[in-house]
């Protein structure tokens, strides 16, 4: 599975991080670090990366893959 | 006549009847009424009308659904903040900075800004706010009793705010949070000088601060100011209303969540009781806390080209406010939004607003929220409301509640 990280839409509400932190990481400004790139999640955590996605108040993660 | 218009006949009628007023096509945010039955009129907002419209000065808008409020904050091109996030500004009203800017402007600060509100930076301050929430609860925990708001929702965002974020000497900490508690709580003529007092300390706060050895800390920061996009640096009088903005708009806005979470808990038995004996759960808590008790009723943005939105065709130059709090409560994202339900699985609000100006303190407020319910219900369990009293709110742009009477 992976999923798109928007570069533009991210602004920083740190809800992917907080509810999928294995999934999801923040840079040191408290957006997404992996912003503008696409994630390949591990086996076993896609059930967690489309809950950090479904928390997005921005809608700006997506799934371009699925697992 | 079409059935659009039927119903729309029988609603304003109905508006009128409930409300007093036809809450959709003749909006006021400062109409009492409006106060009155908050929630209820967001209700029918979000449900029956996308796009409510006021005839209030120079007319404005506001967008009550998600997606549509979403569009428009992440949208800055066509809907611009540099003219103000209030409708039917006063003439020469200096414009806060960067809630008042747009990029690249905005950018340049908030870049510079963001490192000192993340996650990381502002877990360093939980230790600290906990001690705080700890010590005011010792002055009232033995008389059984307390005044909610102005004995402790006003005072711990301002403590967390003042000493850890803009390490201000101590002993001024008194004055600065009692400026900002009367420029919110006291009768209406005397806030704008009680505002004008802390702003006034804050100007002269990061002029001292500019001549001492840098502490690495936000004040370093703002007094140095940021280069614009022109090539110029921001002028001073900006980086003094970064301190202002950051002060107005993360104080009275975290006690008004605070008070509703207290007030929820004091009159629901059942969810206190959840929280004292799970309290992994409080974290989730918080967040529908601050989905259901929406301080930032609504911001606006000025449109910079003729758009339709919602359905309505806006021109250049109105004024939509996005309506944060009732898009929080939008059944096409939210199921059963009405409820308070501590333990819904995704929790998916505005309150925080959506796009680059998504409330930069928004961490350290999740923060405050968390220390509170935790330490609050480890020292007091079992409270509820004094027997007779009911809370009053105040609401505008901004919501608060103004007492909170407790018995424990």
């Amino acid at each position: 599975m992976k999923v798109h990280v928007d570069a533009e839409l991210c602004s920083g509400h740190g809800r992917c991080w907080a509810n999928a932190k294995d999934v999801y990481r923040l840079d040191d400004d408290g957006y997404n670090a992996d912003r503008g790139t696409t994630i390949e999640v591990a086996p076993g955590s896609e059930a967690a990366a489309e809950y950090g996605m479904r928390s997005c108040p921005e809608a700006a993660i997506e799934v371009v893959t699925q697992g | 006549m079409t059935q659009t218009d039927d119903d729309l006949g029988n609603s304003t009628d109905d508006l009128k009847q409930r409300f007093g007023r036809d809450m959709f096509n003749d909006f006021d945010i400062d109409d009492p009424q409006f106060n009155e039955h908050f929630f209820e009129i967001l209700d029918e907002m979000v449900d029956k009308c996308p796009v409510v419209r006021s005839n209030v000065g120079d007319g404005y808008y506001m967008v009550t659904r998600q997606a549509d409020v979403r569009k428009a904050g992440q949208d800055w091109h066509t809907f611009s903040s540099a003219k103000g996030y209030m409708p039917n500004r006063p003439e020469g009203l200096p414009y806060l900075m960067p809630e008042e800017s747009d990029p690249p402007k905005h950018t340049s600060w908030r870049q510079r800004l963001n490192p000192f509100l993340a996650p990381k930076t502002v877990a360093q301050y939980d230790t600290q706010i906990r001690a705080d929430a700890n010590t005011l609860i010792d002055r009232f925990i033995d008389r059984g009793e307390c005044e909610f708001v102005s004995e402790f929702g006003a005072k711990l965002p301002g403590w967390a705010f003042f000493k850890n974020v803009l390490g201000v000497p101590t002993d001024d900490l008194d004055q600065l949070v009692d400026g900002v508690e009367r420029g919110t709580f006291a009768p209406p003529e005397e806030r704008g000088p009680a505002f004008a007092g802390v702003f006034e300390y804050l100007g002269k706060y990061l002029e001292i601060r500019s001549n001492e050895p840098p502490r690495g800390d936000l004040v370093d920061v703002i007094a140095a100011g940021v280069a614009y996009e022109d090539g110029s640096t921001s002028p001073w009088a900006d980086r003094v209303s970064i301190l202002v903005d950051l002060t107005f708009g993360g104080i009275a806005t975290t006690t008004y969540v605070m008070a509703g979470a207290i007030h929820h808990l004091a009159t629901h038995q059942g969810d206190r009781e959840t929280l004292v004996d799970n309290p992994e759960l409080i974290e989730g808590a918080v967040e529908e806390f601050v989905r259901v008790f929406p301080p930032v009723v609504a911001l606006g943005r000025t449109c910079t080209r003729d758009v339709e939105l919602a359905g309505t065709q806006l021109k250049e130059g109105d004024f939509v406010l996005l309506g944060y709090g009732a898009a929080s409560r939008d059944p096409r994202v939210v199921e059963n939004p009405a409820k308070i339900d501590i333990g819904r699985d995704t929790v998916l609000h505005s309150a925080f607003g959506v796009g680059p100006h998504r409330c930069i303190g928004s961490n350290l407020a999740r923060l405050e929220l968390r220390a509170t319910l935790e330490e609050w219900l480890k020292r007091i369990p079992d409270f509820g409301l004094r027997p007779g009293t009911a809370p009053t709110y105040e609401t505008g742009i901004l919501r608060t509640m103004k007492n909170l009477d407790l018995v424990f």
